[in-house]
Parts: C-alpha cells; structure tokens; sequence
C-alpha cells in the first residue's frame, strides 16, 4: 500500500515537473535566441534615451516658471517618463504580433499543432525570456547615468506602493503580450497584419500613457482610460512606482480591474486560436 | 542617361504605383488611418499640453499646431516617396538582390530610391497640409506669396535633409548588414523636429540645430510663416541640405564598393 503511495505521488511529482522542464528548455531557447539580437537592443536602448532627451526638453520647456503641471513637478514627470522607458524594455511585447503572424502564414505554426505544447504558453515563455535579456540591457545605461538620471528614480514611496507595483508589472507583461498575441492570430484571417498592429499601437501609445502621463486628460476622459486594457498596460504599473497613484484603495481597484483584463484576454486569445485553427490549412510533408 | 529620362522612369513607377495600391484598396485605405493615427496621437500631445500651459519656450498653441504640422508635412513627404525604397536596402544587400538595381543602366541610388511610391503617404501630405493651413488660420496671419514660396522651398531643403539622413543609416548595411534597430533612429532623430528651437540648451542645442539639422529641418520653414523670410534661415538650411546630401550620396557609394552581391 505504503510502496503504491509512493509510486502515484512519484508519478504526480513527475507530471508537475513535466511542463517546468519542458518550459525551461523553452525559457533556455528564448534567452539565447535574444541574446543574438543583443546590439539590437542595445542601439534601441540608445535612441529610447534620446527620445527621453527628447521628452526632457519639450517638457522642461513647458514647466519654465511654474513648479507643477497637472499637481506634479518637473522631477517626477520626467521621473514617470524615465520608469516608462525602463517598463517598456521589462514588460512590453516587441514583436511577437509579427513573429506570429509570420508563423501562421509561413506554415511553421504546423510544428506546434502535433507536439504537446500549448502555444500560447510558448510563446509567452520566449517573450519573458527575451524581456529579461532586454529588461537586464535597459538597466546598464540607466546605472550608468544614474548621476545624471539619479533625480528621476522613484523615491520616498510606501511600502504599499512597491507591494501593488510588483503584480501590476507582472499582469501589464501578460497584457501586452496577450495584446500581442490576439493581434498575431489575425493571420488566420488576414493576409497582412501590419497595419492593424501599428493601428492599435497608435491607440496603445496614447491610453497607455506613453505620449503624456493620463492624469493630465480632462477628469471625465481619465476615468473612462481607467476601464481600458490601455490604462493597465504600462501606465497603471508606472504610475504606481512614481508615486502618481497616492491611495491604496485606488491601486487595489485598479489590481482587480487589471486581472479581469487579463481572465478576459486569456479568454478571448483561446476564442481566437480555436476559431483560427479551424481555418488554418496545414499544406506539404 | 538624361534627365528627361530619369523623369520617366519615376513616372512610370509612380503609375505602377498608383495601379498596384488600386489593387490594394483596403490595405491602402488601413494605411491612411494607420498614419492619420499617429498624426493625432502628436496633435493630442499638443492639446493636452496646452490644457496646463501657455506656452512652451515662447511658442502658443496654434504656432506649436504649425510646427508639428510642418515637421509632419516633410515627414509624410519622405514617406510618400523615399521611406519603403530606402528602408529596404537593408535586405536587399543582405539577400543580393541589389544586383538587380546595379545592373539597370541608370544611377543605382535614383533606381533604389525611386522604385515606388506609397499613396497612403501622399494622402496624409494632404492631412498635413491642411493641419499647416489651419494653425496659419488660427494664428490670423495671411503669407504672402514670396513666404509661402520660401516655405516650400525650406520644406523641400528638409525632404533632402530627410532623405540624406536614411540613404545614410542604410548605407551601414553594406558594412554591418542587418541594421534593422538603427533603422529606428530615423525616427528619434526627427522626433527633435516637433521641437520649438529656443526649448533646446547646450550639448542638444549644439549637436540637434548646429551639427546635424534635425531641429531646423521644421523650425525654420515655420519661423518663415511667423515672422517672415530670413536670408541667413534660407541659405543656412539649403548649405544643410546639400552638404548633407553629398556625405550621404558618398557614403553610399563607399559601401557600393564592398557590396559583393550574394555572398555579401
């Protein structure tokens, strides 16, 4: 009886561990394949500076003679702006609609449909794989200049505050990429997907606060973002870790509307991939 | 080959062009929005901004509107004739397909360049126009003609300026071969161009209107509206133009040299 117990417990242990290995060598693949693109990203790291340069100057000029915009300093609007661009490279999906997309209309997608691995989580394994090699390439310039970019960096926050930023980061990843990943799968349907991809980044761009910080709209148009998926993209979790979300009832609302955005496009991305499979045509040997 | 000639060879891409996005209706029409967009998502920056200020180093509402808009009028001009030609030389040097331009007997640069033009572009040349046209409105001030000639002519000199700067970002293929990040800087570099000038200090200052022109490239055909024609602005931007052009044009057939088709 005693030897049968230890046989299933054995079995389930090794079921459980079964997707981590499998994943793991998935993860292993991922950093490895973005590392190759390290001087990619390094020289995309360096014009995303530069648009910070950019973001410093307009801004700088707008708040000559006054000490608040919209209640909030010189320092801490460009305090946002500098955590945007560190967020971008943690959290944001890059290329992934394309990758997708790419994978449908060139058949390789195929591989995926008889192997037992489920794609969304592939495919969500290789984006925090290349997110940590980019998220760890974003921060050496950052500590690098952190004389002159050392003002900037969040201060003086609540333990509250770091406690909500860690899982709104972690939810806005899966956002994006589940974003991402809904927009890739437009490929079963369509035979060109780049234009609605950078369509949507025109609306992403903007209600996520990647333009202006959202609490500078009128009140009216700031409540209604705060029901978007946009809102808890990048500009919830940022907002957060510079300081511009002061109450903990505020940020714990805005937890759960963010994971319901995530239940939702989970949801939706399955929709998607199971209506998709049933047009997809897997031609040659 | 004559210059009548190169005239109808664009002519005739420019017409393969126009029967090829007809085919594409729908891309076409996608395109517009796409672009239209991102024209917005600027213009909203400038009204949220000015909801909380203003001014912004000097510069009101409705002369911020005509800088954006002349920034996005020479952009949308590149786009509509250079951007697709250009950013893809890239590919083209990695996979040796430029064979096929260096054998056409004409200049491989105006055969690279020319090879299509995008409509979806053009239409928002139109947008950008007419965004132009409404800041002047706002602003109660009627050009005269000698100002809007000058305009053109500045804006023209920034099209150059533009297209010196990709012909000399993707030149980099021949020795680098995939550039497909510094491709992107094309747009940070222009990102300055919706700048108002005195808002630039020191090293941004030195390196953004003096070294290289990304500022004056928009700064100065709007100045041109505002305050008139200024001689020193017009020679100042054409000097721009042409030196960057030479440097580009160089560089580009420095490359050419080490391009050894598809093993290249």
């Amino acid at each position: 009886m005693t030897a049968i117990t230890q046989i299933d417990i054995t079995g389930i242990a090794g079921r459980l561990a079964h997707p981590f290995r499998k994943y793991g060598h998935v993860f292993a693949v991922g950093l490895q394949s973005a590392l190759v693109y390290r001087w990619n990203f390094v020289i995309r790291v360096g014009f995303s500076l530069l648009h910070l340069a950019a973001v410093g100057v307009l801004w700088g000029a707008a708040y000559a003679g006054r000490e608040h915009i919209g209640g909030f300093s010189f320092r801490e609007t460009m305090g946002y702006f500098l955590m945007l661009i560190v967020a971008n490279y943690l959290i944001s999906a890059f290329n992934e609609d394309y990758q997708i997309g790419e994978e449908i209309r060139g058949g390789t997608i195929n591989q995926f449909l008889t192997k037992p691995i489920d794609y969304y989580a592939y495919r969500l394994t290789l984006f925090f794989a290349s997110r940590l090699v980019t998220g760890v390439i974003v921060l050496i310039p950052v500590v690098l200049l952190l004389p002159l970019l050392g003002d900037y960096l969040p201060s003086g926050l609540a333990p509250w505050q770091w406690a909500a930023a860690v899982p709104a980061f972690f939810l806005a990843a899966i956002i994006q990429f589940s974003i991402a990943f809904c927009f890739g799968l437009l490929a079963f349907w369509f035979l060109e997907i780049q234009g609605f991809v950078i369509l949507s980044m025109a609306v992403e761009t903007l209600l996520s606060g990647q333009v202006f910080p959202l609490d500078l709209l009128p009140d009216t148009i700031y409540r209604i973002s705060q029901y978007l998926p946009f809102y808890y993209q990048a500009y919830f979790p940022v907002a957060l870790i510079s300081g511009r979300i002061e109450s903990a009832a505020e940020a714990q609302m805005g937890l759960i509307i963010q994971s319901a955005w995530v239940l939702a496009f989970l949801a939706f991305g399955r929709l998607l991939w199971r209506c998709g499979l049933r047009r997809h045509t897997a031609v040659g040997g | 080959m004559s210059l009548l000639a190169y005239l109808r060879i664009w002519l005739a891409s420019i017409r393969y062009s126009v029967v090829r996005t007809m085919m594409f209706r729908f891309d076409f029409i996608l395109w517009v929005l796409v672009d239209g967009a991102w024209m917005g998502v600027n213009l909203l920056l400038i009204e949220v901004m000015f909801r909380h200020v203003d001014a912004i180093a000097g510069w009101g509402k409705a002369e911020m509107i005509l800088l954006v808009g002349t920034a996005m009028l020479v952009m949308r001009l590149f786009m509509t004739f250079f951007l697709t030609n250009l950013f893809s030389v890239d590919r083209l040097v990695r996979e040796g397909m430029l064979d096929f331009y260096l054998a056409q007997p004409g200049n491989p640069l105006f055969m690279l360049s020319t090879r299509r033009i995008d409509l979806d572009g053009f239409v928002n040349t139109v947008v950008a126009v007419g965004i132009v046209a409404y800041a002047v409105h706002q602003l109660g001030i009627r050009p005269g003609w000698a100002q809007i000639g000058l305009y053109g002519l500045m804006v023209l000199a920034g099209l150059i300026i533009h297209y010196a700067t990709v012909v000399a970002i993707v030149s980099l293929a021949f020795w680098i071969t995939r550039i497909q990040g510094i491709e992107g800087g094309y747009w940070a570099i222009f990102d300055l161009s919706r700048l108002p000038r005195p808002a630039l200090r020191g090293v941004m200052e030195f390196v953004f209107v003096y070294l290289f022109p990304a500022v004056i490239v928009s700064n100065f055909p709007a100045e041109t509206i505002l305050h008139g024609p200024h001689l020193g602005h017009l020679l100042w931007l054409l000097g721009a133009a042409l030196g960057w052009f030479a440097f580009a044009v160089g560089l580009f057939h420095l490359g050419l040299r080490r391009y050894s088709s598809a093993s290249s």
